[in-house]
């Protein structure tokens, strides 16, 4: 049956038509759609499914790695950085292994559009000693998931698949199974202690060789059943193109759009590699380049003298694949000559388009409670360190100094506050980050008496990666504020109101009680919030008092355009504020505090009650 | 056939609805097509752009110099992103004031003011900027027909308002 389909929506109809019993996983771009789709598909279908998120992604992958250990067929869902997070549970599951089929969806981001790194998880695979599938398309990566479920169980170990965004967040027509017959697999644990609790030296030292055993045992599949066949339509001559994932997609347009012919070779597992039998491969050509991203993983399992790719400076190394890239190397290995297509004339506007990074959104509450931090918490006394989420976007307000990884905006804040005593440190997290791994570095601070702020801000959901939902609202209601005093200390709290001047006061009461002589260690402050985005709450939240600017009051201060900086405040032709009509949220924070001469004022034709 | 798209706005503005109607404009007529789509961070109110490419690809981001057309929701984006067309390629855009002079066929609408004056709501932008695509593009791959099958699949519950928006958009942009 054909589909019109985005290649996570094919991931989540793959693991559905693999009878896939168990998903579990962490939102994160480019990955957060799968696990959403599959919960879909099995609420509309009423499939006996397990689909939910973990608090992060180390939970995540160890549920569905037991799952898989109990003879269940289990997925994982993360994005690369996430990988970090699991990767103790990794490193060990290669070692231990399963009897049910696990499949651990690891999303790269080449081309740093959503993330912090551009790392490479086929590299993490290859660490890991386990196998990894590279789809090119949503098709391979719906094809792919069967597959890797299939190889988990033969091979008894997890598998990987590593989609790139432009695989999760590409659309295409696939073919998939006209008809879903679900069938969930018996979960039965059977105890084998020497197996799923070995321990070191001798336990792991023989689990170790099992590993390198299986890794040899996958390379002789992987040539017989994935490599032979591609290397079987090569013909030989001047050039052989070796691709894993969406460099085959990459190298077979640039091929057509410049009329050259070279044989291509899909590297569906780029780990493990039969490396001798693809060497031997190439005696029929004159040269072989590697297409892969984001790094040369490929290309330094096979180092060979007739071998190109990143190691010899002949593809890019970092930044997302382009066209672009593989006719320069063409260009130099000879292989091209012409010029490059891909090179256009700039255009002259006689004028800059201007920059438009991504924004908090119109309405946020993070804007203001920011704002209302920066105003009593002055820049040249403070430290603000901050984290993953959202809130991130308060960069442009000047309110954060440092971005880490998930949770570290805790421990970097006891670190700061040890390193330079005399400022103040202001962290933020989310809630959701907040339970992530924000919870054990403020257990250390609180045992080490560390001394700092940590606002959380809690809006209830894991707004940038779609709204998905946090442990406070799901199933079991989890209570921040208990949390936090469970730890011995008092949680102070606050709840956003979109009069400005509630949140600088409240902001006031919080410096207080910090500079008071009984505070010892951190003094944690949750700032109760909602998203924009989320229809299911925001209209508690939001007033409906929209702004417009009295143009003979604005006297062109730019405060509203670099310190609030909120999206439909533009300077119009005359120089004065205008508010695009279409981007107010109506939520009134801009109408006290924000314009020193007052010129933001209710805009009485769309407020109701004030026409 | 071999056609190149580049969807060009900001976030919130409905690009990715557009990627979906043209993706199923393809796949009712069994045409091959690929597209991209911005998720999660780019999502947020900065610059979006979506690829779209109808025919024999086998990737699906487009390359400079390469697009047949931008439709472009937001003036700047429009521009942000001429450097992937090519020669004799089209730009429909939504625009405030007048569109530069650019060496393609460029039609430009005042999307933003219509709205303003309540001749369709701001939400229904995204359809609206593809009626004119429709009404001025001469080789559009797809037929007013298919584009409004496509629109009523997506959404069975806002089709009538998004085909009214659409209709209002092509005899408007006619008489451009």
């Amino acid at each position: 049956m054909k589909q019109t389909l985005m290649g996570n929506d094919a991931i989540a109809w793959g693991l559905v038509h693999a009878n896939v019993d168990m998903v579990s996983g962490y939102p994160g771009t480019p990955s957060s759609e799968i696990l959403s789709v599959v919960q879909k598909i099995k609420n509309q279908l009423e499939l006996p499914i397990y689909a939910e998120w973990g608090t992060n992604e180390k939970v995540g992958f160890e549920v569905a790695y037991a799952g898989a250990i109990a003879g269940k067929r289990t997925c994982a869902t993360m994005k690369q950085v996430g990988l970090n997070v699991a990767s103790d549970a990794l490193m060990s599951a290669s070692y231990i292994g399963n009897l049910g089929g696990m499949l651990l969806i690891a999303a790269d981001d080449p081309g740093f559009h959503s993330s912090q790194t551009e790392q490479d998880s086929r590299v993490f695979a290859k660490f890991a000693r386990i196998p990894v599938l590279d789809p090119a398309t949503p098709q391979d990566a719906y094809d792919m998931v069967k597959q890797g479920v299939a190889l988990s169980e033969k091979f008894q170990v997890p598998v990987m698949m590593r989609p790139v965004m432009r695989v999760c967040h590409a659309r295409e027509i696939i073919e998939m199974d006209a008809e879903t017959n679900f069938k969930p697999n018996e979960g039965k644990f059977i105890r084998e202690v020497s197996r799923w609790a070995g321990v070191p030296r001798d336990g792991r030292l023989r689990q170790g060789h099992e590993v390198l055993d299986r890794v040899e045992a996958i390379k002789q599949y992987n040539w017989e059943e994935l490599l032979t066949p591609e290397f079987a339509q090569c013909k030989g001559g001047k050039l052989l193109i070796l691709t894993s994932g969406t460099g085959y997609a990459f190298a077979r347009e640039t091929l057509d759009d410049l009329n050259l012919k070279a044989d291509i070779v899909k590297i569906k597992m780029p780990y493990p590699l039969p490396e001798a039998k693809i060497r031997e491969q190439f005696e029929k050509y004159e040269q072989v380049l590697v297409i892969e991203e984001p790094y040369p993983c490929v290309e330094e399992q096979l180092t060979h003298p007739k071998l190109y790719g990143k190691n010899t400076g002949t593809m890019h190394l970092i930044d997302e694949m382009k066209k672009e890239h593989i006719l320069k190397a063409f260009q130099s290995m000879g292989f091209y000559n012409g010029n490059n297509i891909y090179e256009v004339p700039k255009l002259d506007l006689g004028f800059e388009v201007p920059a438009r990074p991504p924004a908090l959104c119109p309405g946020c509450p993070h804007r203001d409670i920011y704002y209302a931090i920066m105003k009593v918490f002055r820049k040249k006394k403070s430290i603000y360190p901050s984290d993953i989420g959202c809130y991130t976007l308060a960069l442009s307000q000047g309110a954060i100094d440092s971005i880490l990884c998930m949770g570290a905006s805790v421990s970097m804040a006891s670190g700061f506050a040890l390193a330079d005593p005399d400022k103040t440190v202001v962290a933020t997290i989310g809630d959701g980050t907040f339970f992530h791994s924000g919870i054990p570095p403020l257990l250390n601070a609180v045992y080490q008496g560390h001394k700092f702020i940590l606002v959380i801000l809690d809006n209830s959901t894991i707004a940038m990666t779609g709204r998905q939902p946090t442990p406070e609202r799901f199933h079991q209601a989890i209570d921040i504020g208990k949390i936090v005093e469970g730890m011995g200390i008092a949680c102070m709290q606050h709840t956003y109101s979109h009069e400005m001047q509630d949140n600088i006061d409240f902001m006031k009461t919080v410096k207080t009680q910090f500079e008071s002589p009984e505070q010892v260690g951190p003094l944690v402050v949750r700032v109760r919030q909602f998203c924009i985005l989320d229809n299911e709450r925001k209209d508690d939240w939001v007033p409906g008092i929209f702004a417009e600017v009295d143009p003979e009051l604005c006297v062109a201060c730019d405060q509203c355009t670099t310190v609030y900086k909120c999206p439909p405040m533009a300077y119009n032709a005359e120089g004065k504020i205008e508010i695009d009509p279409f981007l107010c949220a109506g939520c009134g924070g801009c109408l006290d505090v924000i314009c020193p001469t007052d010129a933001f004022i209710v805009d009485k034709k769309k407020t109701k009650g004030e026409s | 056939m071999k056609y190149q798209v580049v969807i060009a706005g900001f976030g919130g503005q409905g690009v990715v609805f557009l990627v979906k109607v043209l993706a199923l404009c393809a796949g009712n007529r069994d045409i091959p097509f690929l597209g991209t789509e911005n998720h999660g961070m780019s999502q947020r109110g900065g610059a979006v752009s979506c690829d779209i490419k109808v025919g024999d690809f086998s990737n699906p981001v487009i390359d400079n110099g390469q697009a047949d057309l931008i439709i472009g929701l937001d003036a700047n984006e429009a521009l942000r992103n001429l450097h992937l067309l090519k020669q004799g390629a089209s730009v429909i855009s939504n625009a405030k004031e007048a569109f530069p002079v650019l060496p393609f066929e460029v039609t430009w609408v005042d999307a933003n003011a219509k709205a303003l004056n309540n001749e369709f709501p701001i939400q229904g932008l995204n359809v609206f900027m593809l009626g004119v695509a429709l009404a001025k593009v001469k080789n559009f791959p797809f037929s007013v027909e298919e584009v409004k099958q496509a629109i009523t699949q997506m959404n069975a519950k806002v089709a009538q308002q998004n085909l009214e928006i659409l209709d209002r958009a092509m005899a408007y942009a006619k008489n451009l």
